[in-house]
């Protein structure tokens, strides 16, 4: 019989390791082990990662501390090993995903910019980790929900609802003499806020693309109407390569997909292409979000120029600086200037904190 | 557990021994079990297959964006409570008695939660399907009733289960669900099956299909899923395609049979060109 002290150590263990047990759970195991046959080491780990986890994320983690305390049971207990469990090893990087992955995390020393500060939601992403990239998804799938659930103030008449529709279900009951037999509902009609994202992917970004890429992937992949490009030298519609089930994925297609990354920056003649293309698709109810440090070797009148013509169709256009979160950042590179004024928000983009600000400046 | 991994089986479910103890467990332990994986695995044939074995009913509540207790869980059914109303206006009966009598349950409409709790005979399966598509409000109210199984009428009062039916959970991942769901269920993720699963699935749905042409089935299946595709086939899709080459009696897969059923697991004008692209290298292999 497994004992019950070896199973709450394991929960405690797995508990250190960032898996949250709650003491219901661990009731739920001791009841679990009551039932099965505990010399069976499949059945055993089985029943225990249906009750202990709650998320396939949980699953390496688990498997591997099953492993550990399973063989530091009394051996007389295991009567079989059972068959091995098979741990996938990631699949090794390739093309853009791989330079993406592998970036010196020390080369934002150079970028100015960059925070001072060390730790928690002030650090930059310059040196941000693996394990912040889900959080940054996580953002970008409630800034899209927040935006879908957005209501107008107009009415719409729907089949079932939660407000009664009277004027509706007045005509209705004119077929049924007078008399109000069905109801006729109505609700907020949806506000369909759209959102345009232009991603800087030039050089002089290097440290901060590949987290705001995983932004962009995240506001992509979130139900809503989002159309992303990236430029550097020229401008690419990337909205079909970061439309895949996993962010690897995308950067796959991306890099086989998408020239001229790191290489320089011309921002007007991207956005003029920018607006040749696409400025049709953009009204009052879009949101043009451009993230970028503004180094332009380009003209700032072109620059300008674009901006406006952009600032006339949409409904708000915002320009995210990841350089704005160093305190000592002055927008004055010629391009910065003539951007400045056509901008309604201009706003940092340099770590979790300010993507979270974001989300009220979105909602138009 | 066994006995359940059989019983599936006679329903035609290949069933492994890891559903088989989430199941067993689920049922033993009275907590739900929530399933979560890909789209077209057999998430809700889990389901179907469990009804089927247990000889019990199946009631499914699909979940859509905006579902709301009264399509949940109840509703009176009011032009009928109306209509009563004005057969009896003339009728003797007191105020407090017509209320009484509109009350009853011949005016409330089971919706598949209650359905699911007033069930007499025997503990019914229910199903609730696609979970991460309902809204969190309503993920809260569910918690509520699965917690206790009794649910609460004003107007009649506290109905409490007879037999606690066994819930199924499932969800696509769509998006996150809260912890406190997650914690009161059992917890089970399905994938895309490996080689020899889904072989054996093959050639238990579909009987007709020979040897030869069901290993290609599912070899050309399993090359497909590593392919960067925007909608990678599930299961569904597999026996979609087996029973479409099985209707136009192909013996073997050629270019040509290929070409005429790609639609069958592939719904996506992009996909179907990388899939063409990387076909010569599926042929090789």
């Amino acid at each position: 019989m497994l004992g019950l002290e070896s199973l709450v150590g394991f929960c405690r263990t797995l508990r250190e390791h960032g898996l949250s047990v709650t003491p219901a759970e661990v009731v739920t195991a001791a009841a679990a082990l009551q039932i099965i046959d505990t010399k069976d080491r499949d059945e055993v780990f089985l029943s225990l990662r249906n009750i202990l986890t709650t998320s396939v994320d949980d699953f390496p983690i688990f498997e591997s501390l099953f492993a550990t305390f399973w063989s530091g049971l009394p051996k007389k207990l295991v009567q079989s090993e059972g068959s091995r469990i098979r741990r996938t090893a990631p699949a090794r990087a390739t093309g853009v995903a791989f330079f993406l992955e592998n970036w010196p995390t020390s080369q934002s020393v150079n970028v100015r910019g960059a925070s001072e500060t060390e730790s928690g939601a002030e650090r930059d992403f310059s040196a941000f980790s693996n394990e912040e990239l889900e959080e940054i998804s996580r953002i970008a799938r409630r800034i899209v929900r927040r935006l879908a659930r957005k209501r107008s103030r107009r009415w719409r008449p729907v089949k079932c609802g939660s407000r009664v529709n009277l004027r509706r279900s007045l005509r209705l009951s004119l077929k049924t003499g007078g008399e109000l037999i069905d109801l006729a509902y109505k609700e907020r009609r949806p506000k369909r806020t759209k959102l345009v994202v232009i991603c800087d992917v030039s050089g002089s970004m290097d440290s901060y693309s590949r987290l705001l890429l995983q932004f962009v992937y995240g506001l992509q992949n979130s139900f809503a109407k989002v159309e992303s490009f990236v430029f550097a030298t020229s401008l690419s519609r990337i909205t079909g390569e970061l439309k895949n089930r996993t962010y690897q994925r995308a950067l796959d297609r991306l890099s086989a997909n998408v020239r001229g990354w790191s290489g320089g920056t011309r921002i007007g003649a991207s956005l003029a292409t920018f607006n040749a293309q696409w400025l049709r698709r953009i009204d009052k109810q879009t949101v043009v979000i451009i993230l970028s440090d503004g180094w332009d070797t380009g003209e700032p009148e072109q620059l300008a120029q674009a901006l406006a013509q952009l600032r006339q169709r949409a409904g708000r256009l915002i320009w995210l600086n990841p350089l704005l979160g160093s305190s000592t950042y002055q927008p004055i590179t010629r391009g910065m200037q003539a951007a400045m004024p056509f901008i309604n928000v201009f706003a940092p983009a340099h770590d979790l904190a300010s993507l979270r600000a974001l989300e009220p400046h979105l909602v138009l | 557990m066994r006995q359940i991994q059989r019983l599936l089986e006679e329903q035609i479910y290949i069933a492994d021994a890891a559903i088989a103890t989430a199941l067993y467990l689920s049922m033993a332990l009275g907590k739900p079990l929530l399933i979560e994986g890909p789209a077209g695995v057999g998430k809700t044939e889990i389901a179907k297959s469990l009804a089927k074995a247990l000889d019990t009913k199946l009631i499914r509540l699909q979940c859509y964006e905006g579902l709301d207790a009264t399509t949940a869980l109840y509703e009176w059914n009011y032009p009928k409570q109306l209509l009563h109303l004005k057969l009896e206006e003339t009728s003797a009966a007191s105020e407090a008695e017509k209320e009484a009598a509109i009350f009853g349950e011949a005016f409330l409409l089971k919706r598949p939660l209650l359905q699911a709790i007033t069930e007499h005979e025997r503990a019914p399966v229910l199903l609730i399907d696609e979970i991460d598509r309902s809204d969190e409000e309503f993920e809260a109210f569910l918690l509520e009733v699965l917690s206790d199984f009794q649910v609460t009428i004003p107007e009649i009062g506290t109905i409490t289960a007879t037999h606690r039916p066994h819930v199924i959970l499932t969800s696509n991942r769509s998006r996150d669900l809260s912890d406190a769901l997650r914690r009161r269920c059992l917890y089970h993720w399905i994938d895309y099956p490996s080689l020899d699963k889904e072989l054996e699935i093959v050639r238990a749905k579909v009987p007709q299909i020979g040897p030869e042409l069901s290993r290609r089935v599912a070899q050309v299946m399993q090359a497909t899923r590593s392919m960067s595709l925007s909608k990678i086939p599930g299961v569904a899709e597999t026996l979609d395609w087996a029973n479409a080459l099985v209707a136009l009696n192909a013996t073997e897969m050629d270019e040509e049979i290929m070409a005429e059923t790609i639609g069958c697991f592939l719904k996506d004008e992009t996909d179907i060109a990388t899939f063409k692209g990387e076909l010569p290298r599926i042929n090789a292999d």
